[in-house]
């Protein structure tokens, strides 16, 4: 049985994608057969950032549609031979999915895939139920701003109320809070709201927390999902975040200001 | 249109009733004395109804209220049930004749509470009573809703004609609202909304207030009015038809 996972959030720019990314990449790395699902119909980003975009030929509506084939659509990563993607459809608009459809297609690529990872688009209306409706377990991307906050408490309702599970009445989605965006120095400057405010607000389980970094914009340009930037704090952040999903226990990181040795600030460093 | 300077709206209280047993007011005097004795603060300008459904003669209602006010009590009226003809002779003397509620089923609760202070004075010409009139039917009917979980952002949850208790928190932007009372056992961030139907005895508890607005009868506050206790565990009531809060503990 795959695990349908949603990267979802309510807000829009919070860093869904990015994350969708780099979890379905993270993954397949540890050797998973995962595919990424762009639910984003209309704003295709998955692709860019997935640096793939020159590579679609068949999308997600297609398949849909019965235009295309599931075979025909999947995109196999070039860096990891586990991972596919299936893209949104640029040309097209929200409404051009529908339960039934999206159902089958998700059963037909759990026969094939361990993770069917979804990327919501922002927002509460029919795109984000159909990407959270069959999800297994979700992930609310949320900013450490209240706004982002409000936003992901009102999806964290529709989980608990508009999802497949909901209505059947089976166990509840398995909640995720992924923080994205944070920076210890603002918080500490009492500019943003901390890891603890925001989980006191959400009360769900984190997930992970990664820093505000320029590296995220740097992968996003060049289409390497930032996971592949091992060196930098974003990249080990969401390796964090794939050994927490594989069930491993993993300190967090990142959640304080790092203080300069001597050495860094007498060369600048 | 209404008249914005005020408004006749109807309520019900709980009043003091006097009962008579004798039309000697010599007697009533002199037990009247022994009462007020006992609890002279109590007693000072309580509202009173004088009854005159166990007089068996005829009495002089305009002495009857100027005895009752020599004690300090302020008068309301008569009542009882009395032939027709006997209320109308009270009312055109110029006193207001008061009825008591018909659903006596509320009332059962206070009078048992009175019943060993009504044996004890049984020989005597006065017996003093509680009596609720007019007592709203939703009174002691609620049961509990309860909700379990955080209620997130844009929910609401109604408790119709129930008490609501939610065993988590109220986030911003979620609504909770019950015809009784609303606990939650978390922090109140959103709305709460208590006695929708009109209940001012309705209550709101909950163990930290971050509300945006709480609302009781009618009568609301914004989050603006909260400073006081904010972040706190908090309950809110009326008094006086004023939203009040105090400290849970």
């Amino acid at each position: 049985m795959a695990r349908i996972i949603v990267v979802t959030s309510g807000k829009g720019g919070v860093g869904k994608t990015t994350s969708s990314a780099a979890i379905g990449l993270g993954l397949a790395l540890k050797g998973h057969k995962v595919v990424l699902i762009d639910f984003d119909i209309g704003l295709r980003n998955l692709d860019l950032i997935m640096g793939c975009e020159r590579r679609v030929v068949y999308d997600f509506v297609n398949v849909i549609n019965g235009e295309a084939t599931l075979n025909q659509a999947l995109i196999k990563d070039k860096r990891v031979s586990s991972l596919s993607i299936l893209p949104a459809s640029q040309t097209r608009d929200k409404d051009a999915l529908n339960k039934e459809n999206v159902g089958k297609v998700l059963e037909e690529l759990g026969q094939s895939f361990d993770f069917i990872v979804c990327d919501s688009p922002a927002g509460i209306e029919a795109g984000a139920m159909m990407a959270l409706y069959y999800a297994d377990e979700a992930i609310v991307t949320t900013n450490p701003e209240v706004s982002s906050v409000r936003d992901s408490d009102r999806i964290l309702g529709m989980l608990a109320s508009r999802s497949r599970r909901a209505e059947l009445g089976l166990e509840p989605i398995k909640e995720h809070l992924l923080l994205t965006r944070y920076s210890p120095k603002r918080v500490e400057e009492g500019e943003m709201l901390s890891v603890e405010d925001v989980e006191d607000i959400l009360s769900i389980p984190l997930i992970g927390v990664i820093p505000e970094s320029q590296a995220v914009l740097k992968a996003s340009n060049a289409g390497e999902p930032v996971i592949l930037d091992t060196e930098s704090d974003a990249g080990q952040a969401y390796q964090d975040v794939i050994e927490r999903l594989l069930g491993e226990t993993v300190a967090f990181r990142f959640l304080n200001v790092e203080k300069k040795s001597i050495l860094s600030r007498l060369f600048g460093g | 249109m209404a008249d914005a300077s005020i408004e006749f709206k109807g309520s019900s209280f709980t009043l003091s009733v006097l009962h008579l047993r004798t039309s000697n007011l010599a007697d009533i005097r002199a037990d009247l004395v022994k009462k007020v004795a006992q609890a002279p603060d109590f007693f000072y300008l309580v509202p009173l109804v004088v009854s005159i459904e166990k007089l068996e003669s005829s009495v002089d209602y305009q002495a009857v209220k100027t005895l009752i006010e020599e004690f300090n009590f302020v008068f309301v009226g008569f009542t009882g049930s009395v032939v027709k003809e006997q209320r109308k002779r009270i009312r055109e003397l110029g006193f207001s004749f008061v009825n008591t509620a018909k659903t006596n089923t509320a009332i059962t609760n206070t009078t048992k509470i009175n019943t060993s202070e009504k044996t004890a004075t049984a020989d005597k010409s006065v017996v003093t009573e509680t009596k609720t009139i007019a007592v709203p039917p939703q009174c002691n009917l609620y049961t509990d809703k309860v909700h379990r979980g955080q209620i997130r952002s844009g929910q609401q949850i109604y408790a119709k004609d129930q008490n609501l208790v939610v065993i988590g928190s109220v986030s911003a932007g979620a609504e909770v609202i019950a015809d009784g009372n609303i606990h939650v056992y978390g922090s109140l961030r959103g709305r709460a909304i208590a006695g929708a139907k009109g209940h001012h005895k309705a209550q709101i508890y909950c163990q930290n207030l971050e509300a945006e607005l709480v609302s009781i009868n009618g009568n609301y506050w914004l989050s603006e009015s909260m400073e006081q206790n904010w972040g706190s565990p908090v309950y809110f009531h009326l008094t006086d038809s004023e939203l009040t809060s105090s400290k849970l503990i």
